[in-house]
């Protein structure tokens, strides 16, 4: 049953184009579950792109192309018949700017499982609870469920935007340089939440911050562009290793600081 | 033991001190100057108008102004309810016909502006805003007035929500482009449809522009007279009230009385304006300015609510 479930997500040979243009090429990697996995790598090369194909984001782009395969739980989410509800449900998502909903705080939260037909109120503030708790804001917000979610400070909405994810219990949850807009306390809770949660979910998290990537991740991913300017993973590995012992020489140049 | 070198170039500059900065301090207070002069310009017309129309319409206004209709050419006293309840009655048919399908199109233009159906509207709305007010009353005249066979509150309340329509339609896609893309990723990354992301992520992120793009458009056709000459005609005895308590005696029901206060003619503030102001009675001629006062602080009215219900919103909203 572990061996079954140890890989999460499983990545082969999945392009993205945009047009003509190729912005992934050829990324073949595994997901652990239970694991936080980090995407690292220069400005464009492709970190986003990638991290936005396992929840189907790259749809809303008109002329994106995905090829390849994306495998949660071994089923392709690319595959026809495939409910993209379905699979945004199962695999939550954290942008890099905190994005609450101008509603209350309460409501940013029931967002996600009232699509879902929950419309009971005490199941609706269990949730809130429950979910708010798991992204360590409760205490801080519950004696103002009903202030508007744009009246918290910036490093609560992003833990409101967590909670969010959190309410429709998806089983991924990926982050988007979750703590890139955010002060070094709030950066802080953040990470410390993420180590809390992943017992329960799976997390991808794209990073520009090398030593976030470190504290953090269990694994990581670096990538970079070649020189057709599409973006490929050079090195994936456990985050000791690439952080202490690269094997490819770029890798080493970019997590020491080195890389021009 | 150093002397402090002194180069070339601030030698010329040293020279030329006093002359630069005589020069520059003339040329900034010149211009500045000018500018106050052209500001000042640009307000007299301004406060003038608003000055006039206080001072001439301010000596008639008075309570049975607002509360009779008008009395028979001639005669004194008398008001302008029929020109009132008329305004109110075309401007909010006006707002019921374009607003819904102006939002909902706003939204379509929003989401896919490179579809066909995006071009030929953005196409359309830009024409449309471009076509002079009277041809749209004229337009109406021909599609609505000659088949039904007379004037009225309906025909009046098409035209102006066909001139509101590009108004409502820009300001509101202007709005819903200024929401930010990750606000509406983020309701769809929870699984959530577009109709559902739109409806209760992006309407509510606009809805104080959008708010404000149908008061400006409303503001703008309650002034509009052109469109009304073909369609309303003007109607001095129009009683919302009388017909009411008519329709009461007669005991007609909701629908027959609504019926009777959009379908005949009904005349507007902006008309009887233009009608008073022409007619060889010196009471109507002061009547015509005092009708300007009430259009004038109609239309302030609407702006003032707007902004203090925007403003009260935006509290709210910050918590």
């Amino acid at each position: 049953m572990e061996t079954i479930n140890a890989n999460k997500v499983e990545v082969k040979g999945l392009s993205v184009r945009y047009g003509k243009f190729r912005a992934l090429a050829e990324i073949n990697f595994a997901v652990r579950t239970n694991k936080i996995t980090a995407i690292i790598g220069p400005s464009g090369c492709g970190k986003s792109t990638l991290l936005r194909s396992f929840n189907r984001m790259n749809d809303l782009t008109a002329n994106a192309r995905v090829t390849g395969e994306i495998l949660l739980d071994g089923q392709d989410i690319n595959a026809k018949g495939v409910d993209i509800v379905d699979v945004r449900r199962r695999v939550g998502m954290v942008f890099q700017r905190p994005n609450p909903f101008p509603k209350s705080i309460h409501d940013n939260v029931t967002y996600g499982p009232r699509l879902y037909g929950i419309r009971n109120r005490s199941d609706l503030d269990e949730i809130v609870e429950k979910s708010l708790r798991q992204a360590a804001l409760w205490d801080e917000v519950k004696d103002k469920l009903h202030q508007s979610g744009l009246s918290l400070s910036g490093g609560q909405q992003q833990r409101l935007c967590i909670a969010r994810a959190l309410a429709v219990e998806p089983e991924v949850i990926l982050m988007d340089e979750p703590a890139s807009a955010l002060d070094p306390i709030s950066t802080l809770k953040i990470e410390e939440l993420m180590h809390d949660i992943v017992r329960d979910y799976t997390i991808i998290i794209v990073t520009h911050n090398m030593q976030q990537a470190a504290r953090v991740s269990d694994f990581t991913a670096m990538m970079m562009i070649d020189d057709q300017r599409a973006g490929r993973m050079i090195e994936f590995n456990d985050t000791n290793v690439i952080f202490t012992n690269p094997k490819d020489k770029r890798t080493e140049d970019y997590v020491t600081g080195r890389f021009g | 033991m150093t002397i402090p070198s002194v180069t070339r170039f601030q030698q010329m500059i040293a020279r030329n001190k006093d002359a630069v900065r005589g020069r520059r301090r003339f040329v900034n207070s010149f211009m500045l100057f000018l500018a106050g002069l052209m500001t000042l310009a640009a307000v007299i017309p301004l406060f003038w108008i608003v000055g006039y129309v206080i001072y001439k319409g301010g000596q008639y206004i008075n309570l049975d102004f607002f509360i009779h209709t008008a009395r028979p050419m001639g005669m004194t006293g008398g008001g302008v309810l029929h020109a009132i309840e008329g305004t109110l009655v075309i401007t909010f048919l006006a707002a019921v016909f374009s607003i819904p399908p102006g939002v909902l199109a706003a939204f379509y233009a929003a989401r896919s502006p490179n579809t066909p159906l995006g071009i030929a509207l953005r196409f359309g709305t830009d024409v449309l805003s471009g076509v002079p007010s009277i041809v749209i009353g004229l337009f109406v005249y021909a599609i609505m007035v000659v088949p039904m066979g007379h004037y009225s509150g309906l025909a009046g309340g098409v035209a102006m929500g066909i001139l509101m329509l590009p108004t409502i339609i820009r300001t509101t896609e202007e709005m819903l482009k200024l929401v930010p893309h990750t606000l509406r990723e983020g309701s769809l990354a929870l699984g959530a449809a577009e109709w559902k992301t739109s409806l209760s992520v992006l309407f509510p992120s606009a809805l104080n522009g959008i708010i404000t793009g149908f008061l400006l458009a409303i503001a703008r056709a309650s002034g509009e007279t052109a469109p009304l000459l073909f369609t309303v005609l003007g109607n001095e005895r129009y009683d919302i009230g009388a017909i009411i308590r008519n329709g009461a005696v007669q005991k007609q029901n909701i629908f027959q009385i609504l019926g009777h206060i959009v379908n005949q003619p009904v005349d507007s503030l902006p008309l009887t304006l233009w009608k008073y102001a022409q007619q060889p009675y010196p009471e109507r001629v002061a009547q015509s300015w005092a009708v300007a006062l009430v259009l004038m602080i109609f239309v302030l009215l609407v702006n003032i609510l707007a902004r203090l219900w925007i403003e009260t919103r935006k509290r709210r909203m910050q918590g």
